[in-house]
Order: structure tokens, then C-alpha cells, then sequence
């Protein structure tokens, strides 16, 4: 066939021992493109132009910078000018391409101006923040602030005898069980709404793999008819040591014994043939402890969704809500005997934590309990990728969470553990820790569903939150002022709502104004982002 | 008569340990002793490798001893080498230090303390970076330090030569691309005449023999399976690439933490007997593995040059890549077929690959002409000897930098720090300036580093004086070949 172009260049012998022609400096320096103008005012920053401008070493600074800044209204001009000048030189030469293999008419270091970081880009996927979105996004680190605010105000009260224990924690029982209840009514809704339309149940799932049995690899069921058999054995054994992984690094106690509910409209929603199999694991490894029931039942059930890959059809028209609410009642029974088995065990640690820092001074138990809480804050998973199957930790979508998650519940209970140690009796230290467990476990998973169904709730929320530490910090900050509580408490509640404003407002109008600071470069050098489809289960790093 | 000079190439990385900058070093120095030069390898001490040792040509390598941290990559102690490394300067009588590889700290401190004792330096980057992650900020910081003050930078492609001006803020007209090689001669198509009979028909081997619509076509991956590569890609492609084609079979060479991916892959898919996974190769056994395909497949993120797709091409290897990096500018485009880094473009170029295969549209039998005529050693070391021209004066400035009249109105002040001839200054006062621009506090700090080292010298100059280091005599040098003899292996 016809040979292409490239051959006839390659054959020129290659001559380097005779000397170029001499370059014309201005035909060697890059144009400077008149978008990039804007940025040469803020020197703090690398700009491309910056690479042979006044910031490299000053060598340059009078000689073409001076000429720049002189020519710099007419830029376009003066380059398109200079393309003159280069392309009567390009009748004696060839033009400059940037080729390695090509032998060039030009010495090594010749730098062409039309295509020399052409395809330089800067902030391509800058994405500009509006301001009321940016604030709606702040609620949530708001509301996890104000709830360990009202967690320390409780313990406050507990710790000055100003309220009972007994009332701090059935309040908070009280609450936990309505929100129960109603995130309960919440979830039903939406598995019977999910049979109806996958799109409403992949955003339930959206956090962990179940979002990609939705998607399943193109290739999987054309492969040939060996093809289920491996499969389920090889995709048996990935998922079982994800789930595993994240049920032990989310090993504290009671944030998981919520999430069983949450893993159970997925497999009872996908697999209808093995609905009896999920029924009868979990049962059995429930009974012996349920710190692990967690990490079984989820590597029990997932496996089994696991399995209905290859067949389409039972994840494509899930037909069993029958089973679904089967599923739910059991899910139900189970989520109220852990909630037992916990309440128990901590009644009977109680003794041993009100005893367990005796030893230690209280200023280093104020200052400790302050550094966990901070990194309760500071590490938090605000992004609510927690809703879903392994708690979104377990390795997939590991891009989007961030790995240190645990750490922050882990952080706020050990915070609570201490506090509590303080407490003179036992009854105080169990309503306390597990008080703790409502706030810094439950509450969490509770708010991010909110947030998720509807954004009145999620406001109702926030403002009761804020009312709630505003008025919590009143009462227990003025107690010198000799006023009566509830003005205390009012005037917490004005102070707490205006602080709150102030602080989500300023902020993000500070995010805002900071966004002219950014300043990334992207390019040809940079490692391409693959664009992988069927990405598959074992690929996470 | 051209000058020749003594040069000390600087690096981390050298044999025994394989790679791709380890080659470039050994190659580029021995084609440089045949044009007549003195040139001396400095590395750190490898495991058995002390003292000092000769290879062929006479090439002299000193391993200095140094902790190693990663990846054979030398602890950074910015003046703990200055001693042994002037004495061994001194000792040979060097003129140009050259460092190679970005993340060898050898290489930065070696070029520091080459223009502290007064000699020209350049530095070749061989690979890389973005800006956005933490190790490259560091990395580019680094690289910001050395090459404040280096007389010339070579870089191994166009891609390359951007990167590193944007990353050191170096001045375009001081960098000079001057890719890698190949040694042809190792990179043989299976069919080639092993003396051609006549020059005249050596050029044109015949055809060989064609493909038939039936005939196995054999692709040929050889990378490191890291995720740079493209592991990732090429997992996800090799189950449609083999199911769209039959009669295709795939032939993977190399190993690294992506290898599980790959053979779960091949299990899950039942591609036993249409995927061989061959495990790591050395680099001598490459072209054997190369031969036995008709295709390569280069599915990398990101690459300077892709030597690896060269020898695939000189082997007469149609090629598949994607387009990242340095790899557009390599290759003429009747020998490869571009892809987007996406899964299914890399499907798509492989099927047009295997499609202009099958219709034997493509002159593979032609390649290893060709690359042999693009891609030569020798070529690359007249190049690096240009450069070395132009920052020793003997190539006059306005041939090197190219400055024309209305330049040389600026150029009275450029010429106070860059000194005579297009050449940069050694006072100290100059390098300070040069290093005071790097920013707010790395520019102070490196001032101070430099004033430290400075001083060291000094101390150094008494303690040690010149006049006690043994001068050691030179290996034979070599007469200069001419340009015009024939690439020579």
C-alpha cells in the first residue's frame, strides 16, 4: 500500500556536525497567550510564562521581560507579526514539528513559539462555587458540630449534677427510638418504591458495590458457559475480605448496629433465590456475639448477591417484596436485640469505666477529650458516603472516602470513655457512654439519611441542632450572670443562630474568595486518567 | 578540531541495576569515548560493586559509598558528598559534570557542588511530573534548587522538555530535547538477513511472508505491571480485544503489583490458552519475547519517551499506544496506531491494528531500517557533544542561544550574570541571585545552603590542598571518528 509520509524524512541522513543557521531570539521565544495576561499580577504563583519571566532567576528579568510588558497590550499582534518574519525563514526551512524522529532543521534547544506548551492547561476543571449552594453544603459539618456541642453540655449537666442522668439518657433513648422508627417507615418506602424503579434503590445503595450490580461488567455473560461457575468463586472471596475488613475497622460497638437493616432490602430486594440462604446465616451467627454480627451477616449476604450477577434477570425485575418484608421484620427483631445486647453490656462495664482513670489528673482527661473530639470533627465522613452496604469504607469508592473514617468515631467514643470516667456513680456513667453511642453512632447515620430523603428534614434538623447547642451553651456558660436559665437559654439560642450564620456565611465567602489563589497546571505529562468501564470487583488499591 | 572534554556522568542509577536511564548512561558514555572524550560514571555503591571498576571502552565507574533509602535512590545529605566528590574531580580532571534522573539526589548534589568548585554542569531529565500531588511538589522543589544554577539541561523529548522548564522555571532556550536511543542492532526482526548480501538489497529485505484472514495474530505486551503503566487498561481491554478477534492471542512479559489483577483476569474469562504470561524478562531476552508478535501493545499513563516502543517498532512490530506523554512525538505514523487512554479506544485501535494487519497493509518488515536511521546512539552522543560546545564557549553563544540584534540591547545585563559567551557566571554573588529567585522561603534557604557550601570548599581547599591529590592517568583515549562513518553498534 501506499507508504506514508513519514518515510521520506527518515531517510535524511543525519548531518549534526554542520552548523546551524544562527536563531533569531525572538523567533525562539514562546508567545504568550493573552488569556494567561490576567495572572502575571499575583506573583506568588507559578504561571507558564513565569517559567522564563521575571520569577526564574534574574537573568531574564530586564532583557525580555521589559520587552514583554512594552509589547504587552498588543500581544497578538506582535507574535502573529513575528509568524511573518519565521515564515518568509521557512521557504529556506523546513517547519519546525515537534517530532522526535523527524530530522530537524533546528538545534536541539530550539524552542518553537507556536506549538511550545500548547497544550498547556490551566484550572480546566475548575468547577466556580456558588455561594447559597456552598452554604446549604455547610449544614453538615454545622450539624455534627452542634451535636458533639450538646454531647459536651450533657455531659456538663451529668458532671454538675445539674441534670439527672437518668433523664439525659432516656431523652436521648427516647429520640434515638423515634428516629428509628421513622428512618424505619423511611427505608420501607423506599425498597417498595425501589421495586417499582431501580434509579430510587441505586441511590439508596450508592455508597458500596451494590451500586455495581446495577452496572454489570459488559463482558460478564458472554464469556462462555464455564463462565457462572468461576465466577461466583472467584467473586466470592474479594468481597467477603472487603466486607470483613471494613465490619473490623469499624469495630466500635454500636454504629453497626444500625446498618443490618441497611444491608438487608439489598440482598432481599436481589436475590430471590437465595433469600432462604441470607435468612438462615445471619440467624446463626447473630446469636453468638454482635460485635461480629456485622462483619458476617455482611459477608454472608453479599456473597449471595455476588452470586446473582450472572443472571440477569433476578437482579433486573426483583419480584419479592414478600420476602422484602420478611426480610424487614426480621432486620427489625434483630436491630432491638442487639440494642439489648448492648444496653446490657454496657450496664455491666459501667463499674469498671467510672474506675478507669482514677489515677489520672482531670486536667489531662479536659485536654485529652478535647483533642479526640477535634478529630471526631476534623475527621468526620462528611461526604454521607457511610449509607450503604460496608459502610462505603470497604475498599471500593475508595477515591471518594476518606480512609481515616473510623478514626473519628472511634476518636469521639474514646472521648466519651474518659469523660465518663470522671463520673462519680455508675449510673451516670452508663448514661453517659451511652448517650455517647446515640450521639456520635447512630445519630450520624440517622442524619445523613435525612439529609439524603428530603432537605426540609434536613433543615428542621439543622435548626434544632443549633437551638439545641445555642441553648445548651447558654445555660450552662451564665451561670455567674444570676439570670434565670431559660433567659440564659434564649439568649444562647440567639447567640448559637447568629454565630452559626456568621460562621456558614463567612466561610464559604472565604472559600469563594480564596478560589482566585488556584492555580493548577495540567498537561501532556501528567498521568492519564484511565477511562476503565468494566472496572472489576478485586480492582481496588 | 573539535575540543574534547573530561566529563563525570552523575547518577543514582547504574548497572548493575537494569532500567532504562541505567542504558541511556552506558550507551551515551561509551559513544561519547568514541568521539575522543574522557568520560568517568559516578554512582553510589551497589551490593558487590565498591572501589572503582572499568567496563568496556574503558569506561570508569566509581561507586561511592552512600545510603541507599528507596529504590536504589540515595539518602539526600546535601553536603556529605562534596569531599569525595572533589577529590574525585579533582583526580580526573573533569570539565563537565552531566547528572541524569530527577529523583536521584547524587545527581542534584553532584551539580550543586560542581558549580561551588567552578565546572560546567548539565543535567538530563528523564522522566515526568505533574504538579498537583505532594511528591512531585517536593520532587519539583528539588529540581528547582539543582537546576537554579546548571549551564544546560537536556530532556529526552518535547513533552519532557516542557514539563522540566515548568517545573524548574528554566529559560526554554537552555533546554535542549535530545532523545533516546536504541541499539538497533540488539532489536533484529525474526526474519532479517544477518549479513545483508548487498548494501544495495539490504535496505529493502523482502516481504515477508503475508497474513492470511486465518493466521494467529500475536500481541505482545512487555511493561512493568504498575498502575502507571496501564495495567488497568490493558486488564479490562484483553477480554474484548480477544473476543471481538479471533485467531488473536496476547503474550504478556513483565511483573509488579498489578500482575493478580491480570492472572484473575485470564481466569475469570477462561483465556488460559489464548493469554501467556511470561513473568519478569531480562532485557537481553525483550526481542526474543518481541518476535514472536506481530503487534505491540503499549497501554502506559504516562511516559517521557517509551524506549520500549522503539525496540518494539526496530523489531518490526506494529504498534498500539496510547497517546500520553512523549510517546505522539516518537514514532512516525504509518508504524503505530494512537489511542486514547479509555478502554474502549484502546479496543478500537487494537481492532484497526488487527485489521490493517490482516490486509497486510503494513511494511513491518520495513521498520528496523527505518528506526535504525531515526534512532542511533551515535546521533545522541553528537548532539550531548553540541551542547557541551555551547556551555564551554567553544560553540559561540549567538550559534547556541541564538540571540539577535534587538536581543543585544537587553543582553548587556544579561550578559553581568550569564559571563562571557553565553556561559553562566561562577561568582558567588551571581549564583546567589540566581538562587534568591526561587521563592519566598526556599530562595533564603537555598542561598544558605549554597553559602554552606561555598564554605566547605574553602575548608575543603585547605584541609585537602590540590596540589596533594594524585592526578590519575587516563585510559587510552580513543581517536575521534568522523560523523560520516556509519552507525556502529
Amino acid at each position: 500500500m501506499a507508504l506514508p509520509s513519514g518515510l521520506d524524512q527518515s531517510a535524511i541522513p543525519p548531518d549534526f556536525e554542520k552548523p546551524f543557521p544562527p536563531l533569531v531570539r525572538a523567533s525562539t521565544v514562546p508567545a504568550l497567550s493573552a488569556i494567561d495576561r490576567p495572572h502575571r499580577s499575583d506573583r506568588l504563583h507559578l504561571a507558564p510564562e513565569d517559567a522564563y519571566g521575571s520569577l526564574s532567576p534574574p537573568r531574564w528579568s530586564t532583557g525580555f521581560d521589559g520587552r514583554g510588558n512594552g509589547a504587552g497590550a498588543d500581544l497578538r499582534p506582535s507574535r502573529i507579526q513575528r509568524n511573518d518574519t519565521s515564515r518568509s525563514r521557512s521557504r529556506r526551512r523546513k517547519r519546525f514539528q515537534k517530532l522526535l524522529w523527524v530530522k530537524q532543521s533546528y538545534p536541539d534547544n530550539y524552542t518553537d513559539q507556536a506549538t511550545f506548551l500548547e497544550k498547556l492547561q490551566r484550572n480546566p476543571r475548575v468547577r466556580p462555587y456558588d455561594f447559597w449552594p456552598l452554604v446549604a453544603d455547610s449544614t453538615v459539618i454545622l450539624q455534627h458540630v452542634c451535636s458533639v456541642i450538646i454531647f459536651i453540655v450533657c455531659f456538663v449537666g451529668i458532671f454538675q449534677e445539674r441534670v439527672g442522668p437518668v433523664s439525659v439518657v432516656g431523652w436521648g433513648s427516647f429520640a434515638s427510638f423515634l428516629g428509628w422508627l421513622l428512618w424505619e417507615r423511611w427505608v420501607t418506602q423506599e425498597t417498595r418504591g425501589g421495586t417499582a424503579d431501580d434509579d430510587a434503590r441505586a441511590r439508596i445503595m450508592r455508597g458500596g458495590h451494590a451500586y455495581k450490580e446495577f452496572h454489570p461488567p459488559r463482558r460478564q455473560d458472554s464469556s462462555g458457559p464455564g463462565q457462572p461457575l468461576l465466577n461466583t468463586s472467584t467473586g466470592t472471596t474479594p468481597s467477603t475480605s472487603n466486607l470483613a475488613s471494613a465490619a473490623s475497622s469499624t469495630a466500635n460497638l454500636v454504629p453497626e448496629h444500625q446498618p443490618p437493616p441497611l444491608l438487608l432490602p439489598t440482598s432481599g430486594g436481589n436475590n430471590t433465590n437465595n433469600g432462604s440462604g441470607s435468612l438462615l446465616v445471619p440467624a446463626h451467627s447473630r446469636s453468638v456475639s454482635s460485635l461480629n454480627s456485622v462483619a458476617s451477616h455482611a459477608s454472608a449476604t453479599t456473597p449471595t448477591s455476588t452470586q446473582t450477577r450472572p443472571t440477569p434477570e433476578g437482579a433486573g425485575s426483583p419480584t419479592a417484596p414478600p420476602i422484602a418484608r420478611g426480610n424487614r421484620t426480621y432486620a427489625r427483631v434483630g436491630s432491638i436485640k442487639s440494642a439489648m445486647l448492648i444496653y446490657f453490656t454496657l450496664l455491666g462495664l459501667s463499674p469498671i469505666l467510672k474506675s478507669l482513670t482514677r489515677s489520672t489528673s482531670s486536667d489531662s482527661i479536659w485536654s485529652m477529650s478535647f483533642w479526640l473530639l477535634a478529630i471526631n470533627i476534623f475527621f468526620f465522613d462528611y461526604s454521607g458516603s457511610r449509607v450503604g452496604i460496608g459502610g462505603g469504607r470497604g475498599g471500593h469508592g475508595h477515591k471518594k472516602t476518606m480512609p481515616v473514617a473510623s478514626l473519628s468515631t472511634n476518636a469521639a467514643l474514646m472521648a466519651s470513655t474518659v469523660l465518663a470516667s470522671r463520673l462519680p456513680s455508675t449510673g451516670q456513667v452508663f448514661s453517659l457512654t451511652l448517650f455517647s453511642l446515640e450521639v456520635f453512632g447512630l445519630f450520624p447515620v440517622f442524619r445523613q439519611y435525612a439529609r439524603r430523603r428530603s432537605w426540609r428534614y434536613h433543615v428542621a434538623l439543622t435548626v434544632l441542632l443549633v437551638l439545641g447547642a445555642g441553648g445548651g451553651m447558654g445555660i450552662i456558660l451564665g451561670d455567674e450572670t444570676g439570670w434565670q436559665p431559660w433567659k440564659r437559654g434564649l439568649l444562647g439560642m440567639v447567640v448559637g443562630c447568629l454565630v452559626s450564620a456568621l460562621a456558614m456565611g463567612g466561610c464559604s465567602w472565604w472559600l469563594i474568595g480564596l478560589q482566585k489563589y488556584k492555580n493548577e497546571i495540567y498537561g501532556p505529562w501528567d498521568p492519564a486518567r484511565p477511562i476503565i468501564i468494566s472496572r472489576r470487583q478485586w480492582d481496588d488499591e | 578540531m573539535a575540543p574534547t572534554y573530561n566529563i563525570a556522568m552523575v547518577s543514582d542509577f547504574f548497572f548493575p541495576q537494569p532500567g532504562g536511564v541505567e542504558s541511556h548512561i552506558y550507551q551515551l558514555s561509551t559513544k561519547l569515548r568514541d568521539r575522543g572524550h574522557k568520560v568517568i560514571i559516578i554512582t553510589h555503591a551497589y551490593d558487590g560493586r565498591t572501589g572503582v571498576r572499568y567496563l568496556t571502552n574503558g569506561l570508569k565507574v566509581y561507586h561511592v559509598p552512600f545510603l541507599v533509602i528507596y529504590r536504589s535512590a540515595s539518602f539526600p545529605t546535601v553536603f556529605s558528598f562534596f569531599p569525595i566528590f572533589r577529590n574525585i574531580i579533582l583526580r580526573e580532571r573533569i570539565d563537565i559534570v552531566h547528572g541524569h534522573a530527577s529523583l536521584s539526589s547524587l545527581c542534584h548534589e553532584a551539580i550543586l557542588h560542581a558549580r561551588t568548585m567552578g565546572l560546567r554542569t548539565v543535567y538530563t531529565d528523564h522522566s515526568l511530573f505533574g504538579f498537583a500531588d505532594s511528591g512531585s511538589i517536593f520532587a519539583n522543589k528539588l529540581l528547582k534548587f539543582s537546576l537554579s544554577d546548571v549551564d544546560h539541561v537536556i530532556c529526552v523529548s518535547h513533552t519532557c522538555k516542557e514539563n522540566t522548564v515548568l517545573r524548574a522555571s528554566l529559560d526554554p532556550l537552555m533546554v535542549s530535547v535530545i532523545p533516546n536511543a536504541v541499539v538497533a542492532e540488539n532489536f533484529m526482526p525474526l526474519s532479517y538477513p544477518i549479513e545483508p548480501s548487498s548494501s544495495l538489497f539490504g535496505r529493502h529485505p523482502p516481504p515477508a511472508r503475508p497474513l492470511g484472514p486465518h493466521d494467529m495474530i500475536t500481541i505482545v505486551v512487555i511493561s512493568r505491571l504498575f498502575y502507571n503503566k496501564g495495567t488497568d487498561l490493558l486488564t479490562a481491554a484483553i477480554p474484548r480485544i480477544l473476543e471481538n478477534h479471533p485467531n488473536t492471542r496476547f503474550i504478556i512479559a513483565g511483573d509488579g503489583p498489578k500482575a493478580i489483577d491480570l492472572e484473575q483476569m485470564i481466569e475469570q474469562n477462561v483465556l488460559q490458552d489464548r493469554v501467556e504470561m511470561l513473568g519478569p524478562v531480562r532485557h537481553e531476552q525483550v526481542r526474543d519475547v518481541m518476535v514472536r508478535g506481530h503487534i505491540y501493545l503499549h497501554p502506559s499513563l504516562t511516559e517521557a519517551f517509551g524506549t520500549v516502543i522503539v525496540e518494539a517498532a526496530s523489531c518490526g512490530l506494529y504498534v498500539v499506544c496510547t497517546q500520553v506523554g512523549g510517546i505522539p512525538e516518537v514514532l512516525p505514523s504509518h508504524m503505530t496506531v494512537f489511542a486514547r487512554p479509555e478502554e474502549d479506544d484502546l479496543v478500537a485501535a487494537a481492532g484497526r491494528a488487527i485489521a490493517a494487519m490482516r490486509a497486510n497493509k503494513v511494511r513491518t518488515e520495513l521498520f528496523h531500517e527505518q528506526v535504525k536511521s531515526m534512532y542511533s546512539w551515535t546521533n545522541v552522543a553528537m548532539r550531548t557533544e553540541r551542547v557541551y560546545n555551547g556551555i564551554s564557549g567553544a560553540l559561540g553563544e549567538a550559534d547556541f542561544y541564538g540571540y539577535d540584534a534587538p536581543a543585544a540591547n537587553g543582553a548587556g545585563s544579561l550578559s553581568a550574570t550569564r559571563g562571557r559567551s553565553g556561559v553562566q557566571s561562577f561568582a558567588l554573588i551571581d549564583r546567589l541571585k540566581r538562587y534568591y529567585g526561587c521563592g519566598i522561603w526556599a530562595g533564603k534557604l537555598f542561598c544558605i545552603c549554597v553559602i554552606v557550601d561555598y564554605l566547605i570548599f574553602l575548608v575543603l581547599e585547605l584541609w585537602f590542598p590540590r596540589e596533594k591529590i594524585d592526578i590519575c592517568p587516563d585510559w587510552p583515549r580513543k581517536e575521534r571518528k568522523e560523523s560520516t562513518a556509519p552507525a556502529s553498534g
